[in-house]
């Protein structure tokens, strides 16, 4: 197996409200510190292997975005370490620090509100190769139209304007950025959930083309199940700011271990699969600033003990590369999930 | 129930005529729900609005019928309209924050509303609304109705919305992406909902989605919209197992669950074009891999329970 790319080591991050004014003149005068913590990630392991996919699942509020985030280095952890290369990312300094940043680029969900709308493709492509000396100014015309090219578009539509295109091609422009200053590893928070069908395919199909071309290593953020089966060579599974369960993408999808993942799976809506009957997990997505305590899937697990009110499951290896964190891998006898055939039908 | 025949919508703006809904024709059957599928811009929400009469300047109807329960809609008063509007035929929009008034509780909402159709009193119009909120699964809901848009997670105000369009029991609802934006355990739990609720009540459902997936499990049948025309219709088992029109096969074949895992997805290639620079005649024969001369004719709908509009149909084999 090749070597630990990027890693995340017992990461946590909260966030805390920021008091406003009155707030602060009140607990000045003697009222209750009212602020609220939100346990964004709560002690999370992840580690990248140079030229993998891993896909980085939950729904809205598990932190996953938070997650992608640190292990770019655009956000500092509250607890634990990132490690890039082996190094810890908050302690590198000068050139290093800076090959670090280049070598890691985020694609992000919404290209309108992630390109500068008043600056032109061949600006908002070519200028941080320019401002990080990697090309001379001269070259900049060349490069951009090299990208364009690469990433599917025209590259006579280089002096457009971001609002010029479509969601699409937006996508695309938002990629050939990301790849201007050669990076190593991409980081894809939700990229292609804003597009269209018929272009969310094309977008998938590019990111493995690239990933072929370039030697790239991916961690894709979705809450797609299906896109993620595509293209993830391991998937990671959040729920609530920490990780229930991980491992291979197939062995996953075959035989999921924790409950919330047989539940996903589960409701994933998929065209070879009619007139359902659906029987959903019941309960709402607790809020992060006050999850259930012990295992935060308590509350809505059909399994659920006395045990998995008051502690916290450990994530722990399961067997075939995969790991999960369920105390009922210790019962000697664990409950079957009632499933639907999961497993990839080859068309 | 409802039939729609031929409908155009079109918005006259300084750029040019926009035909958002060009020809539509589809019928829902009592306790029927039909999934109307299309990427953005196709057409398929200004359908839903047409039918309850809710385009607004620069857009307009400028032909076809729209009949429910045999009564054309298209030129009834206004006043007609606001007796059937939240009565006999409600819409459910995709995103509840933006539907619901963030300074009105639940309780007004819903009140007002029984009212606005019924002479009862309020406190039949609380029994009432309470019950609806039980309905769709709201828990406590003689407490929780006193709340406000904003105390609801986003899935609770999809119910809340649902609760709304059910007070009168109408024969139809129309559903404009109403999942779209929620989660999808959420997601699973308001389709559980709707499907029950439609089964039950006997309301006839058009279900606005772009996602094919949640269409399939959720449909009975299905109608494909593209560049303001159904393009492909019947019913959901047929059009997805035998897609005759080459978009809807290229959807089917672009999922990602439809391809080999990690080989390139099949795409179709090329972008919508946008409203105002359709291709002459099929829309759809600048991305098609089989169009021809013949293509540049407007494609008649074909006839019977499965209907398409195209001139070079697919998965024809084994048929006459």
């Amino acid at each position: 197996m090749s070597e630990v790319f990027a890693e995340a080591v017992g990461v946590s991050r909260r966030f805390t409200t920021e008091p406003d004014l009155a707030e602060r003149i009140a607990v000045k005068l003697g009222a209750r510190d009212t602020r609220r913590v939100v346990h964004a990630l709560d002690g999370v392991n992840l580690a990248i292997r140079r030229g993998e996919v891993v896909g980085l699942v939950g729904e809205s509020g598990c932190g996953k975005s938070t997650l992608g985030r640190i292990i770019a280095g655009m956000l500092p952890p509250s607890e634990g370490t990132v490690r890039f290369r082996g190094k810890d990312r908050a302690r590198l300094r000068g050139q290093e620090a800076r090959q670090a940043r280049l070598d890691t680029q985020i694609i992000f969900q919404d290209p309108m509100s992630s390109l500068n709308p008043r600056k032109r493709v061949v600006d908002i492509i070519g200028e941080a190769p320019v401002a990080h000396g990697l090309i001379p100014r001269k070259d900049k015309a060349a490069l951009v139209a090299g990208l364009l090219e690469k990433v599917g578009l025209d590259p006579s539509m280089r002096d457009r304007f971001p609002h010029q295109f479509s969601g699409g091609q937006r996508q695309r422009i938002g990629i050939a950025r990301a790849l201007a200053v050669n990076p190593e590893f991409l980081v894809c928070d939700e990229s292609i959930a804003a597009l269209d069908i018929s272009i969310q395919a094309q977008v998938i199909n590019l990111f493995m083309q690239l990933r072929q071309d370039l030697d790239l290593t991916y961690l894709f953020i979705s809450h797609d199940l299906s896109v993620v089966h595509h293209i993830a060579d391991r998937v990671v599974i959040m729920y609530l700011g920490r990780v229930v369960e991980s491992g291979p993408t197939e062995a996953i999808f075959a035989a999921p271990n924790h409950p919330y993942t047989a539940a996903l799976l589960e409701e994933v809506p998929r065209i070879d699969r009619r007139h359902r009957s659906f029987q959903p997990v019941k309960g709402e997505i607790p809020s992060p600033i006050n999850p259930p305590s012990g295992c935060h899937f308590h509350p809505r697990c059909p399994f659920a003990m006395d045990r998995c009110r008051v502690e916290r499951p450990a994530l722990i290896a399961v067997g075939g590369g995969q790991e999960s964190a369920c105390h009922l891998n210790d019962l000697a006898e664990r409950p079957r999930f009632t499933q639907t055939d999961n497993r990839e039908k080859t068309a | 129930m409802l039939d729609l025949r031929e409908l155009q919508t079109h918005f006259f703006t300084p750029a040019g005529v926009v035909k958002a809904v060009d020809g539509v024709s589809l019928t829902v059957n009592r306790g029927e729900i039909v999934g109307l599928v299309g990427e953005s811009g196709s057409g398929k929400s200004i359908t839903g609005f047409s039918i309850i009469g809710l385009v607004d300047p620069p857009g307009r109807n400028v032909g076809g019928q729209i009949l429910f329960n045999g009564e054309d809609l298209l030129g009834a008063p206004e006043r007609r309209l606001r007796q059937l509007r939240g009565n006999r035929i409600a819409m459910i929009f995709q995103d509840p924050m933006m539907t619901l008034n963030p300074v009105l509780s639940i309780r007004t909402h819903m009140v007002e509303t029984v009212l606005a159709h019924e002479k009862v009193g309020r406190a039949e119009a609380l029994r009432r609304s309470v019950e609806a909120l039980e309905m769709v699964g709201i828990p406590d809901a003689a407490r929780r109705i006193e709340s406000y848009p904003h105390e609801f997670s986003g899935g609770m105000r999809q119910r809340v919305a649902i609760a709304i369009a059910l007070l009168h029991r109408p024969d139809l609802i129309i559903a404009d992406e109403p999942t779209t934006a929620l989660d999808v355990t959420i997601q699973a739990q308001i389709l559980a909902q709707v499907q029950k609720l439609c089964r039950e009540l006997g309301m006839g459902l058009i279900w606005i989605s772009h996602d094919l997936g949640v269409v399939a499990g959720l449909a009975d049948r299905v109608a494909v919209m593209y560049a303001g025309k159904i393009v492909e219709q019947g019913p959901v088992d047929e059009v997805l197992d035998h897609p005759r029109h080459p978009y809807t096969q290229g959807l089917v074949n672009s999922a990602p669950l439809a391809n080999e895992r990690g080989k390139p997805l099949r795409q179709i290639r090329g972008a919508a074009p946008p409203p105002l620079q359709r291709p002459q005649g099929c829309a759809f024969r600048t991305r098609c891999d089989h169009a021809t001369d013949r293509c540049l004719q407007e494609p008649p709908e074909s006839e019977g329970v499965h209907r398409w509009r195209c001139f070079h149909p697919r998965n024809m084999e084994g048929r006459a």
